[in-house]
């Protein structure tokens, strides 16, 4: 086994976690394809040796197909999730204009004071509200894009 | 039969494909998604009853063998956990069209609910590690979309921290199968037994302690457990209620398969203070929470912790109880979310601050809630008591006197959060909803009458908790057959690999 | 409620012939839970005071809650009482443990409910809450003792001495025996029929009849006969004083019935026969007196409206038929003579008196002393409800008045009571025998002992003293009253415990659950450099095995610049540099796979990296340039020790773990069946396709559902069918060049694309590699032409369907297999004679493999296309707006 791809491996894992322990999205993502990368090293390295691609024909000192296949579908399934992490980034940014990721309300709630707490829940409210107008059929209005589309059909 | 074995898992993902293909209409995803569960629920009791009578089905899809493809293994256990979890699925996707207005339904929920049934059919019936993997990716992706299915700013915030932490878990999960496969060689569970034996302590331990955290962390058992109250409150009330009724189940299934199956002769000290620690800590937090949701959510994370400790009892009475435990807990942690989807629906909020007297206001609520609640705190003659003697008798049999006394102690203060939900919500003088639906009919008793998919649904998984307790005789005697299957390691290899 | 109590009676004459009915059925046989009922002597009795009980009660009740203005509430009364009358019908006619604690732990719910009828009243609630905890508590210790009994075989063993324990604690507090007296005063917050029949005659008699079950097997243990005497003396005693100093008639009423509870646990678990027979008698006694006191003092509040000891006056010149009955009770209570009180108080007295031992004798001080206080509180209690009382100064004239003369549903149950009591007291002789029968059940040598007059002996001395000097005390109350406490010290005790609950319950979770993203992802981290370090430590045995430095030289070149690329990545401060670091690393991966020998990896990470590089930097174009500074939670020293102790414990376990020499059967096995049975070359793609096919079928499945989940979070519902080309920004300025380009380049490009899936069964490629690049031909077309681009792209098929499609094909192949009679996904192999190309090999899994092309592409295209939409002014959405 190589020590470079070892060392690789660990600088991966490393620096994913440094990054991940921000409150940025943004470093966050980066932090998880860092160490999605470091996994599917991990996984080539520590289940196979290196040699000539497995094709039938040519099989003596191939390396071990094996261990590609599990990579390759880590490699699809870390796309995917990285791409949904992008949207979760978007949306933070659509909603608040950064992707910094918030305390939990509720968590700080237990441990602020009265007044605090009431500001809270009328912030909590509010939401409740939101949630009611997405549920709520007969207000077309408030339906998802329709706000979006009347600006857009303006500026097209 | 046994080539059946992948069905429950494959109709919801075709029945998938084609609510995506008729994402213009409701009606048709509406029929799509309900028809799939149903057959899906049909072959898994069908699955069930093959292994009750003549053993595990076992497929190796592809043809090819367990070694070298993927094999599906529909034991007792699995066969059990698959009724049930498509039970909820189905009942809780009938409450979800009956809450949703048309208006504001999404052309993604049902493809991907379905999504999530397919995940965790594979998670439950699936005989190979990376598999497993595989599964809970298509379960946490389905779970992330659910999860996040509005947008809104609290679904964003907490989506966030649920898909990181999960995604966290993912890439344990996948190194320490990736690790598996560099020391044995197979990811196949049938063979994994006997080639992990032969590795040195070390490296076994360290792979045995890295799946118990992946799994774990999805189990949500302490240490790992902060993110689930924090998330699961956020989702709508039916998506929190599969997901409080099945993906923690999961998690709690994997460790169980795994310890029991490729770890068995393991120490399971560690397991015990996990399981201890859980229980206190999640029903501390339950009571320290003011929000309906919040203290159901800790209770999940206490509950975990009870079932985790029948794992760390170990044996094949406490297992029997732990599968029992499982059991029980599917359909009552859903209806007591259901029930708060009701509340919800009619005051809008789910704050104890803000509720009060919903007894005044339909009994027949307060009923929905009282007897899962008491099932939750283990009050005879419910189901939640039987899980809860058996644990205990089991863990007294085994010497685990602390434990017990810890199990005993927890279920007490599980007593004292539901009663705070009752006093807060239930009793109190009756006021008006906080938040009337907009545009919902003038008259104040509307918003106390429920569609009555909700209410039907609700109430169907409420008497399902019911018959639990009613036919928990002959339940307990399958989940002790299903113990006495997981106990014996060899049959498993044997069945699986045709030898 | 009446057809139980005729049944019970029915089945009184066969009980009292001996006989013992007897039913029952298996619960749950694995854990030996039955439920099994038998009805001998005492349960008959016992069943037998519930059931009359109830009726007379549930009459009362009828004229008690007549116009009520919630009739709701009436109802939810009514169903509860006679609920828990059945739960408590199964309490005492409980044979197996496990059906009495069923029972038992019903009858605690039932009494919540009922405590809290009034629940808009908080105090009523926190009462109901109160009860609720400690009978709650006190289940779940009986429920640990019953374990333990069950689990332990010896009767000496220190386990079964615990379980024994546990059982007196959870009798303790459902008989409201001291310390967890407290709860039963306060469930008095319950309306008057409730308390009557819960909280005096029948649900805190539980306690007392468990203690009686078991006293006879149990006595012979050393420590038993104390700890009962000394808590029912305590509770004897303490009761009654506490009676004395109320003011309110049913809370003095409430801890009379705690002295009397007191009196009852001392008697029937002292264990001796003739005491047990004594206990039996008076626990009978009790319950009719008792229960027609309560139902007076219900009597003259319905009609005062006030329950004061003070307040009321001049009742008994206007209600003089309910202060005689009342009266008669109160007689039987103090053990008056000719009443059922005294003969049982007598006999107990005698049976004390002449068992051996100085418990004995302390049990006797304790029940002659507790009779003067019975005495005491039962005189005041009965001229503070009916005497007259110099009308207090400055109350208004019709201060305690009669309102209106109670009905008769309301009086006759008391003089009902009253004349059993005094009935029984006479024909106390005959009635003995009845209860012989009942006290035999218990001990089989206890005989019941009744007389009308017993003559001139120690008891009626004694009984004739106490009946005096608790007069005398009594009388001397009435005129000097004494002050009640606020709050009784168990009260006190329990709510500090219970908001200590709270607080403690806040601040745990307030550490345990910071809410705070970091937080929770460093504590995973340290989880798993925990475990593993414990893992690795038990030995790895030959850990370096075959490790070199580096398989060659430009392998250790690339994988140095892959560090350097990462730790650049982290270090970077503006979004835009950190992404393109990020990418560098991805291909450094690249080159690593290839130099591997594997090239479908290297191919696929190649596009993959570039693809999420492309969406890196659409979303990018929205966030600030630069990073915000590191959060202060934690000094970044910290966070790069626990980064670095990751990255250490991984690379140890890589090396541990990948030098493990492990059997390649597997693998052997894999080559050797790629061609000949799965009919394709490259053993990688063969692999994905047919071996471990369903893994990639749910691997596209995830893609599929994150490209739903892209577009629903980024566009809502509408852009989940296809984003909207008119919403798609053109990145950067429209250039002709790059039009031009790509619009050359694209068909080829799809030309490409198809090549390199059809020839991925038997070289490097596959329908993954395909469909990413297929997909970012046309994503590049679309961001090169802006919306004309899109037009002239011209996908007609929305992308969620391709997404379907994908999966139902490479789903679908495997059903048709499946129906064919294969195994799901099994692959065919056909070998087809086409005109222009001749003979082509053709294995089914082709058709999976089109399948991840069509769905790649689709994937691609929603996810890129949406996270092009242009949303620099119009997708900022005000927070709180659902999605």
């Amino acid at each position: 086994m190589s020590l470079a791809l070892v060392l690789l491996v660990a600088a991966l894992f490393a620096c994913g976690v440094y990054s991940m322990l921000h409150r940025s999205l943004t470093r966050i993502i980066v932090g998880v394809v860092l160490i999605g990368n470091g996994v599917n090293l991990l996984i080539v390295v520590a289940g196979s040796r290196p040699g000539r691609p497995p094709i039938v024909g040519a099989l003596d000192g191939a390396t071990d197909a094996i261990p590609q296949a599990l990579v390759l579908t880590a490699i699809v399934i870390g796309f995917a999730v990285q791409a949904f992490l992008l949207a979760l980034a978007w949306r933070s940014w659509a909603l608040d204009g950064d992707d910094e990721v918030e305390d939990d309300l509720e968590d700080r709630r237990l441990a602020m004071d009265r007044r605090r707490q009431i500001r809270i829940a009328e912030a909590q409210a509010r939401e409740d509200h939101a949630r009611w107008l997405v549920r709520d059929a007969s207000r077309p209005s408030t339906h998802e894009l329709d706000g979006r589309d009347e600006i857009e059909r303006g500026d097209l | 039969m046994d080539r059946l074995a992948p069905l429950p898992t494959v109709i919801p993902l075709v029945a998938a494909a084609l609510a995506m293909l008729a994402h213009r209409s409701r009606w048709l995803q509406r029929t799509i998604a309900h028809l799939a569960l149903t057959a899906a629920l049909s072959f898994a009791v069908a699955l069930l009853v093959h292994a009750d009578r003549e053993g595990p089905a076992v497929a190796r899809l592809g043809g090819w063998s367990a070694s070298i493809g993927i094999s599906y293994v529909v034991d007792r256990l699995s066969g059990l956990l698959l009724v049930v979890a498509l039970f909820t699925l189905l009942a809780v996707l009938v409450f979800a069209e009956g809450q949703r207005s048309k208006g504001a339904e999404s052309p993604v929920f049902h493809p991907v609910y379905l999504v999530l049934a397919a995940g965790t059919g594979a998670a439950f019936s699936t005989g190979d590690l990376f598999h497993m993997f595989v599964a809970y990716e298509v379960l946490l992706i389905a779970s992330y979309v659910l999860l996040t299915l509005d947008g809104t700013p609290a679904q964003v915030r907490t989506g966030t921290t649920y898909a990181v932490v999960n995604t966290i878990e993912s890439l344990v999960l996948v190194m320490a199968v990736a690790l598996v496969y560099a020391s044995t060689g197979t990811l196949s569970m049938a063979e994994l037994p006997a080639r992990l034996a032969e590795l040195n302590d070390g490296v076994r331990t360290g792979l045995q302690l890295l799946l118990l955290v992946a799994f774990g962390l999805k189990a949500a058992v302490f240490p790992l457990f902060f993110w689930l109250p924090d998330s699961y409150p956020a989702a709508r009330s039916p998506i929190t209620a599969v997901f409080a009724g099945l993906l923690t189940k999961v998690g709690v299934y994997s460790i169980l398969r795994t310890q029991t199956l490729l770890f068995a002769d393991a120490n399971r000290t560690l397991l015990l203070w996990v399981a201890g620690l859980t229980m206190v800590v999640g029903v501390l937090g339950a009571i320290a929470q003011n929000e309906v949701k919040r203290i159901l959510s800790f209770h999940i994370v206490s509950q975990i912790g009870y079932m985790i400790l029948g794992i760390a009892i170990g044996g094949p009475a406490a297992i029997a109880a732990t599968i029992f435990f499982l059991l029980h807990q599917i359909p009552i942690k859903s209806s007591l979310f259901l029930v708060e989807g009701m509340i919800e629906h009619s005051t809008g909020t789910s704050s104890l601050d803000r509720l009060s007297g919903l007894v005044h206001r339909s009994g027949l609520l307060g009923a929905l809630f009282l007897l899962p609640a008491l099932s939750l705190a283990g009050i005879p003659p419910f189901s939640g008591f039987v899980a809860k003697l058996g644990i205990v008798t089991s863990g007294l049999a085994a010497g685990e006197r602390v434990a017990v006394a810890l199990a005993i102690g927890c279920s007490l203060l599980t007593l004292v959060s539901m009663a705070k939900i009752w006093l807060g919500a239930f009793w109190g003088p009756a006021t008006e909803p906080v938040l009337r639906p907009a545009g919902a009919a003038p008259d104040p008793s509307a918003a106390w009458r429920w569609p009555a998919a909700m209410l039907g649904s609700t109430v169907a998984v409420v008497l399902a908790g019911l018959a639990l307790a009613v036919f928990a005789g002959p339940l307990y005697a399958l989940c002790e057959r299903a113990a006495a299957d997981i106990a014996d390691v060899d049959a498993y290899v044997r069945t699986v690999l045709r030898r | 409620m009446l057809a139980t109590a005729l049944a019970v009676a029915s089945q009184v004459p066969r009980v009292l012939d001996g006989e013992v009915p007897s039913s029952g059925w298996t619960w749950v046989g694995s854990l030996g839970i039955d439920m099994t009922f038998r009805l001998d002597g005492f349960a008959a009795l016992m069943a037998l005071a519930v059931s009359t009980v109830g009726v007379v009660v549930i009459a009362y009740a009828a004229a008690y809650f007549r116009g009520h203005p919630d009739s709701a509430r009436t109802c939810r009364f009514a169903a509860f009482l006679c609920w828990f009358a059945g739960a408590m019908l199964g309490l005492v006619a409980a044979d197996g443990v496990w059906t009495l604690f069923a029972f038992w732990e019903l009858t605690s719910v039932l009494s919540f409910l009922l405590i809290g009828l009034d629940d808009t009243d908080s105090a009523n609630r926190f009462a109901a809450l109160r009860a609720l905890l400690v009978t709650g508590a006190g289940g779940l210790a009986l429920l640990g003792g019953l374990v333990c009994l069950e689990q332990s075989g010896a009767d000496d063993s220190t386990l079964a001495q615990v379980g024994l324990g546990l059982v007196l604690v959870g009798a303790f507090t459902k008989s409201a025996q001291v310390p967890f007296h407290f709860w039963l005063p306060g469930a008095m917050a319950a309306p008057t029929p409730v308390s009557a029949y819960l909280h005096s005659a029948t649900m805190v008699k539980a306690g007392v009849i468990l203690i009686a079950r078991l006293a006879p097997e149990f006595a012979h243990l050393g420590w038993w006969r104390p700890v009962l005497v000394a808590v029912g003396g305590m509770t004897m005693l303490l009761g009654g004083v506490a009676a004395l100093r109320r003011d309110d008639a049913k809370q003095s009423l409430a801890f009379g019935t705690v002295s009397q509870l007191g009196l009852l646990v001392l008697l029937l678990g002292f264990g001796d026969p003739a005491v047990t027979a004594a206990g039996v008698a008076m626990l009978a006694a009790h319950v009719v007196f008792k229960c027609g006191l309560f139902l007076a003092v219900g009597a003259v509040d319905h009609a005062t409206g006030t329950r004061s000891l003070t307040g009321n006056s001049g009742v008994g010149r206007r209600l003089p038929g309910l202060a005689a009955a009342a009266g008669l009770c109160t007689l039987s209570m103090i053990g008056f003579p000719l009443t059922f009180g005294f003969a049982a108080k007598e006999s107990a007295l005698a049976a004390l008196d002449s068992a051996p031992g100085g418990w004995a004798t302390i049990a006797l001080v304790v029940v002659v002393v507790g009779s003067v206080l019975t005495a005491a509180y039962s005189v005041r209690l009965w001229w503070g409800l009916f005497g007259d009382k110099p009308h207090p100064p400055g109350a208004p004239a019709a201060h305690g008045g009669v309102h209106h003369v109670p009905g008769l549903l309301l009086t006759g149950p008391v003089g009902l009571f009253a004349l059993v009591s005094l009935a029984a007291g006479l024909l106390a002789g005959p009635l003995a025998g009845r209860l012989t029968v009942a006290s035999e059940a218990l001990d089989r040598a206890a005989h019941a002992h009744l007389a009308v007059w017993p003559g001139w002996q120690l008891p009626l001395l004694l009984s004739a003293a106490a009946l005096t000097g608790g007069t005398a005390i009594g009388v001397l109350v009435v005129r000097y009253p004494l002050s009640a406490p606020a709050r009784t010290l168990g009260e006190s005790v329990f709510a500090r415990l219970y908001s200590g609950l709270l607080d403690g319950a806040r601040n745990l979770t307030l550490v345990t659950q910071s809410g705070s993203l970091p937080v929770y992802v460093a504590v995973v981290f340290a989880v798993v450099v925990g475990v593993i370090t414990a893992g690795l430590a038990l030995g790895t045995g030959t850990a370096w095995g075959d490790t070199v430095l580096a398989d060659s030289a430009l392998q250790a070149v690339v994988a140095v610049l892959g560090v350097a690329m990462a730790v650049a990545t982290v270090a970077a401060r503006r979004r835009f540099v950190s992404v393109l670091l990020l990418g560098g690393t991805g291909q450094a991966l690249t080159v690593v796979f290839l130099l591997y020998g594997a090239p479908d990896l290297a191919l696929t990470q190649f596009m993959v990296e570039s693809l999420s590089i492309v969406a890196f930097l659409l979303v990018l174009r929205r966030l600030p340039r630069q990073y915000r500074p590191a959060p202060s939670w934690a000094p970044a020293a910290l966070r790069g020790a626990l980064s670095v102790a990751v990255g250490v414990v991984v690379a140890w376990f890589l090396i541990s773990a990948g030098s493990v020499d492990r059997p390649t059967d597997v693998t052997e096995a894999v080559n050797a069946l790629a061609l000949d049975e799965a009919g394709g070359r490259n053993v990688v793609n063969v692999t994905l396709v047919d071996f471990r096919g369903v893994d990639t079928l749910f691997e596209i499945t995830v893609l599929g559902t994150a490209a739903l989940g892209v577009a629903n979070l980024v566009a809502g519902s509408r852009g989940v069918a296809r984003p909207d080309p008119r919403r798609m920004a053109r990145v950067g300025a429209r250039s002709m060049i790059f039009d031009q380009t790509t619009r050359m380049v694209f068909h080829l490009t799809l030309l490409l694309s198809l090549y390199v899936t059809l020839r991925g069964h038997n070289a490097p490629g596959g329908g993954f590699a395909g469909g990413l690049i297929a997909g970012s031909a046309f994503v590049f077309r679309v961001l090169a032409g802006g919306p004309e681009g899109a037009h002239r792209a011209r996908y007609r098929m929305p992308p969620i369907a391709l997404i379907a499609t994908g999966i139902l094909l490479a789903a679908g192949s495997g059903v048709v297999a499946l129906a064919a009679g294969d195994e799901f996904l099994e692959t065919a192999i056909w070998d087809l004679h086409l005109p222009v190309l001749g003979d082509v090999h053709f294995p089914t899994a082709s058709v999976f493999d089109i399948g991840v092309y069509a769905l790649v592409i689709g994937v691609v295209i929603l996810v890129l296309g949406n996270l092009a939409a242009r949303g620099d002014a119009t997708a900022r959405v005000p927070a709180g707006d659902g999605a």
